[in-house]
This record gives C-alpha cells, structure tokens and sequence, in this order.
C-alpha cells in the first residue's frame, strides 16, 4: 500500500507540475533566452564575417612615419602605406579626410605606443586601423627574422603539454576535472531552480487546509518522500529544457558561434571519482530538499520561510567564496569545517573532489553523513508535517511538536 | 469502561491538554458498528480535538483511542471517510483530478477512482464542473466534491465534521440521503453537528460535551429522559392524586402537567388517574427536544453554531 501511495503522489506531484502552463513558461524562459542569445552572437558573427571580408577587400590606403626604423618600407608600401615625414601635415590631411590614416611609429614601439589617427569608421570599423598598424609591424619584424618559426617562437605561441604524477601514477590534470566539476553545476543548478517548490510543496497542503485529509489517507513521510522524488524528477526534466539549447547550440552552429570543437576523447573520467560525485550530489540534494520542506511544514507562508532560505543558500554557497582555499589549502581547518558541515559539505567536497584532493575516507565520511542525516531530516520534516501543519494559521515551534504527550494545535 | 466487542470506535479516559489548558477531560464512549452516532457540544467543548486525537492527528495526553481495536493509523486497513471542520482541497487543480487523487490514495485504480467520480458528480449535478478547477467552483459546490471524496472508498467507518454547514436546504437533504444511504450499505456514522433535526432523524445514539466532559450519554430518548424525561397533559375534572411515579409540575383548574420521575408506562399513569376517579378529557405527553436540552445545558454559552 505504502508504495502504491508513493506512485500515486509521484505521479501526481510529476504530472500536475509538468502539466501547469506557468512551469513551462518559465522553465521555456531560460533556454529560449539562451536561444536568442545564440541567435545574436550568430548574426554578429556573421555581420562581422561580412565587414572582416569587406575590409580585407578595401585596401586601406595611409601615411605613416617610423622613428624606430623596424618599419621595412616595401612591406608598408604592398600594404598601402606611403611614408612621410611631416606628423602634423598628415594629421591635418586626415581631420580634412584627405587621408584615410596616419600611423606615427615611436622610437621604441614595444615601450612607447603606436599613435594612430583615421577617419571615423564607427567602433567595429575604428579597429581596422590598430590591426593595420599592428600588422605592418610584425610582417616588417617577421621579413627582418626570416623564419616564421621563431617569429611564432618570439610571439609565444608555443604549444605545451604537461604531465605531472601523483604517489607515481599519472595525474589527470584540467581535462580530468572537468568530469566530475558537472555535478556541482547541475547540484547548484537543480537547487537554484527547485528550491522555491521544495519550500512551498508542504505548505500548499496547509494553505489549502488539505492536510487532515491527507494525513488520514496516508502516511506523512510517503507524502513527503513523493514530493521530494518528484522534486528530482521535475528538476531532471528542467535541466533536460535547458541544455537542449546548448546540445543543438554546439552540434549545429559550432561553426557560427565560434565555439572550439571540444575533443571528449581527451576528457579524462575516473569513475570512482563520478560515482562520489553523484553520490554527494544526490546526498546534498536530499539533504537540503528535506530542510526546506521541514521549514515549510512549520511555516504559516512562503513569506515566513524566506529568511530561513536565505540562511540554507548563504551555507551552501559560502565554499565557493572559499574557491582559493579550497584549491590552495584542502587540508587546512576552514575548508575542513567547510567538509564536514552538513550544509556547506556537498559544494565544497564536490569541489574537492574534482580537484583531487578529496580522499577516499573523507568521500566516504561526508557521504554517509550527508544520506543519515538527509534521512533524519526526512523523518523529522514528516513528524514536523503530521504534527506542524495542522496549524494552519501560525508558526509551530519544534519544542512543540516533539513534545511526546502534548497536543500542538489550538483549542477547538 | 470495558471496550464493547461491538465496538468500532472505543475511547477510554481520554484526556488532551494544550500547554497547560486542558482541553478534553476524562472522556469515555463507544460507537457501536453500524450505529449513527451524534457527537454534540458547544465551541470549544473539544469535539474537533477528540476526532483529532481519534485519527492520529494529535498525539493524545492520556487514554485510549482505538479504531477497530487499536490506535488509527492510515495503512491500519480500516476504510474511514473522514470530512474534516477544516475543508480543503487542492484549488488550483480539476475536480476530477483531485477526486481521483484521493481516490488512488484510498486504494481505488485510477480507472476506478475516475469511473466513481464521474457518476458522484453527475449525481449531485456537477457533472459538467469535473474538468473545472475546484477554486473556480462555489463553497457549496467544493463541499460536495469534498463530501464525494470522503465516501468514495466505500467507507466502513464515516467521521463527518459539521457535515452541512455551507450547505442550503436542498442540498443539506441531499447530503442527508448521501449519509442515509451509507448508513443502509452498513457504514458506521460519526458526526459532529448543531443541527438537532439531523441528530434526531438520524442518530441511534449520542454524546453531548461540555467543557471537555460528558455531560449526557446515550440513546436519545435516554438523553431526554435524563433532561427532564416524559412530560404529560391533561385536562380533567376531580382531583390529581400524588404518586412516585410523577411530580405535579403545572396545575390548574382543569389543566396540569406532570412530569414523569421514572420510567414507568404512560398507560399505567392514566390508569391510576382513571381509577382515582379523575374524568379525564386530554391526555398527551412529550419529551424535550434536543435543541430544547442543547439550551439547557449549554445555557449561558448559549452557542449554537461553529465548533
């Protein structure tokens, strides 16, 4: 019977929520959000495809005089340009438009500015200039060197790769964090989206004067554990709408959005490393999803719940305030407190866990930790509804509630 | 008091207190299976507190309260119906949405659940509100979508609170068919009303509270009979005689009214007044009504309304 009314109100809450235009309305709100976001990078990329060949087209005709003598005439020249002496003469020729652009190179240009004046292009347009002049000077630098691998060289752009080994074993390094980094994304995610409903799901029970009918009709903690199963349920499908977007983001305009083809080969996933991740997930979701419907069922309104709320998301997000330390200095006594705190636990041993300096035991500690107690504020969020919502109008304190042989409502 | 094997409902020394207020003192009634049983007393008297504490809905101070032999809990087995003073249903959501809902929880498939509901409303003239949401229907309309999912797992044991309140004429005798109707399919009724024609028309026996004790208990003519019992008219020529079994409480000329002070048969008090000698013209006799005993005991509260 038991699971019967389980199903029965999974289904329930899944459908009811599922099936409301509102949930859709703002669920739809963020990926079509995304989509016209898209859709503008999309369309600036293109218009400025178009100008980059327009003005690759468009010779740019300008003067230009060198101090610094590393600017070769012949290669100034095949570029438009046409030397002069005289700065203030070419200055005045480009406020009259006589000229499109006057560069006046220094003495020292890697220690002294490029000075560049043009006629006004507009923003995008202005920059055809600073690139014009950036480009005679390193095609000037890479003839005088004469070899376009140390002109590459002398630019920096040298390619490495590292291994680095851990107790001897190869290390996973950036690539091997990624992986595991996603459950904190979709926890913080989930959370962030849910949380509201997660408060208000009992409450809608007392609002609607509805519990003594459900509290002869089934158990509490069915009720409750429906509703938070339903919770994932609808936050599953939610992150489904929004990644939808990406997912045909990168599969059909990788191309026009600039986006760097993301070799998934090289992405290195530890499976115990995914499986803590999950599991700490899931631990966190549950704890925190059984708390906020804990303080719901003791409640009157939304309105009362919200500086508890406020408190639940200022300990869940404080680690991430703490990144660096975390990073810096896994094992020392503030990110140790952050570990085990119940409520600060799930980020920051996500966190560490992506980054490797989560071990096995500590997993293990906070994992348990974070299901017993998710599992005691479930049982403690059921007492809370059974005993808590039946008042309709008024805070109930715990004293209250757990007082074994007292009654906890008004008189009638 | 020894529970009754006949016995659906048994409360023994019942007590509930609310901080340091007692609310419910001492109390002790049975509700027999298959009887109607009328659960009657003033606001506050703690009428609503004892149905709490008979569901499970608060954990009572002291005593026993038992449901089909023990302590209610919803996976218990037993069928309840139970409409509670508070009602409530899910607003934002259809009425058949909702009817079925509960009626899954009650242990209905949801074909059935939804078969059952569409039939209640067509009966009591909602049949086209089923895919309405239930905010969008009046107080009575909601009433009697939440009457319909009280009793829709065919119940054996029905707990009503203030059944008829919000209900006009037409449909508080439509609800007291509904009632009726589960009473003859063999459900147990316990209902919570100010209403003293219900209780009289329908109710085998009932409990009255006041202040959290029982004032009266019992049938109702045992209750009527405890309030002042049989009162007799009469209209005669000659002299009325003392006797046990009566006081003279109005006389006249021609005209007193005495009230019986046992149980003993009306016929043998007209014997005795015949063979006296007395010329009997009119010979009547009455019993109080229940709201005439509410007034009385109730007195100065003088409440007739809410819980």
């Amino acid at each position: 019977m038991a699971q019967h009314n389980l199903r029965t109100v999974l289904a329930f809450e899944v459908s009811r929520t599922l099936g409301k235009k509102r949930f859709w309305f703002i669920t739809l709100l963020v990926p079509i959000a995304i989509g016209i976001v898209l859709a503008l990078v999309v369309l600036g990329n293109m218009t400025a495809a178009d100008t980059a060949a327009r003005q690759a087209d468009t010779k740019l005709a300008f003067t230009y005089s060198d101090a610094s003598g590393y600017v070769d005439p012949a290669v100034a020249t095949k570029l438009g340009g046409t030397a002069v002496t005289d700065d203030t003469a070419a200055i005045a020729a480009v406020k009259s438009g006589k000229e499109e652009a006057h560069f006046v190179y220094p003495a020292d240009p890697a220690e002294t500015p490029v000075h560049v004046y043009g006629v006004d292009k507009g923003l995008f347009g202005n920059g055809a200039y600073n690139g014009l002049a950036t480009q005679v000077l390193i095609t000037s630098a890479q003839d005088r060197i004469g070899d376009p691998a140390l002109t590459a060289l002398a630019q920096g752009n040298v390619p490495i790769t590292a291994t680095t080994y851990t107790d001897g074993v190869e290390a996973d390094g950036f690539l091997g964090m990624i992986p595991p980094l996603i459950f904190v994304v979709i926890f913080f995610l989930v959370f962030t989206l849910l949380s509201n409903q997660m408060l208000t799901s009992t409450l809608e029970e007392k609002e609607n004067r509805v519990t003594e009918m459900i509290l002869t009709t089934l158990n509490p903690t069915v009720l409750i554990s429906g509703k938070v199963i339903s919770l994932f349920v609808v936050g599953f499908v939610q992150v489904l709408v929004f990644l939808l977007p990406v997912l045909v983001a990168y599969v059909f305009f990788r191309t026009s959005l600039n986006i760097p083809e993301l070799d998934l080969s090289s992405l290195t996933v530890e499976p115990g490393q995914m499986i803590v991740g999950a599991l700490l997930a899931i631990g966190g979701f549950a704890l925190f999803t059984g708390t906020l419907v804990a303080i719901g069922a003791v409640m009157p309104t939304a309105k009362d719940a919200g500086s508890w709320f406020s408190g639940l998301i200022v300990l869940m997000i404080v680690p991430l305030y703490a990144l660096s330390l975390v990073l810096s200095d896994p094992h020392g006594p503030v990110v140790q407190i952050f570990t085990y705190f119940p409520y600060s636990a799930p980020i920051t041993a996500m966190l560490r866990n992506a980054f490797g300096s989560l071990s096995g035991w500590e997993a293990a500690i906070v994992i348990i930790e974070l299901f017993l107690l998710a599992a005691l504020v479930l049982q403690v969020a059921a007492r809370l509804f059974r005993y808590g919502s039946i008042s309709y109008t008024s805070k109930v304190s715990f004293k209250t509630v757990f007082a074994r042989h007292t009654g906890s409502a008004t008189r009638k | 008091m020894v529970p009754n094997t006949e016995s659906l409902v048994h409360v023994q020394n019942f007590r509930m207190d609310f901080g340091g207020t007692t609310v419910v003192e001492d109390l002790s009634f049975d509700v027999r299976r298959g009887e109607t049983f009328g659960f009657l007393g003033s606001n506050g008297s703690g009428k609503t507190t004892t149905l709490r504490a008979l569901l499970g809905i608060y954990a009572p101070t002291a005593g026993v309260l038992h449901v089909d032999g023990r302590p209610f809990t919803p996976e218990a087995g037993s069928r309840l119906g139970y409409l509670p003073e508070e009602r409530g249903l899910y607003k934002k959501e259809s009425v058949l949405t909702v009817m079925t809902y509960f009626g899954q929880l009650k242990g209905l498939s949801k074909n059935a659940a939804s078969a059952w509901s569409m039939t209640y409303l067509e009966r009591v003239g909602l049949g086209d509100k089923a895919k309405s949401r239930v905010d969008k229907l009046s107080g009575g309309q909601q009433q009697k979508v939440q009457l319909g999912v009280t009793i829709m797992n065919d119940p054996e044991l029905l707990i009503l609170d203030e059944p008829t309140k919000g209900f006009d004429p037409v449909n508080r005798r439509l609800l007291m068919d509904i009632i009726e109707e589960q009473k003859r399919a063999g459900a147990t009724v316990l209902m919570v009303t100010h209403q003293m024609e219900e209780v009289e028309r329908l109710c085998d026996r009932v409990i009255l509270l006041k202040d959290g004790r029982a004032e009266a208990y019992g049938t109702i003519s045992e209750v009527q009979n405890q309030y002042g019992g049989t009162m007799i008219r009469v209209s005669y020529s000659g002299e009325i005689p003392a006797s046990p079994h009566y006081e003279v409480s109005i006389r006249d000329r021609n005209y007193a009214e005495l009230t019986l002070t046992d149980t003993v048969d009306e016929a043998l008090i007209l014997r005795d007044l015949v063979q006296a000698g007395v010329l009997v013209r009119s010979f009547t006799t009455s019993k109080l009504s229940l709201e005439e005993i509410f007034v009385t005991v109730y007195g100065a509260q003088n409440e007739m309304v809410g819980a």
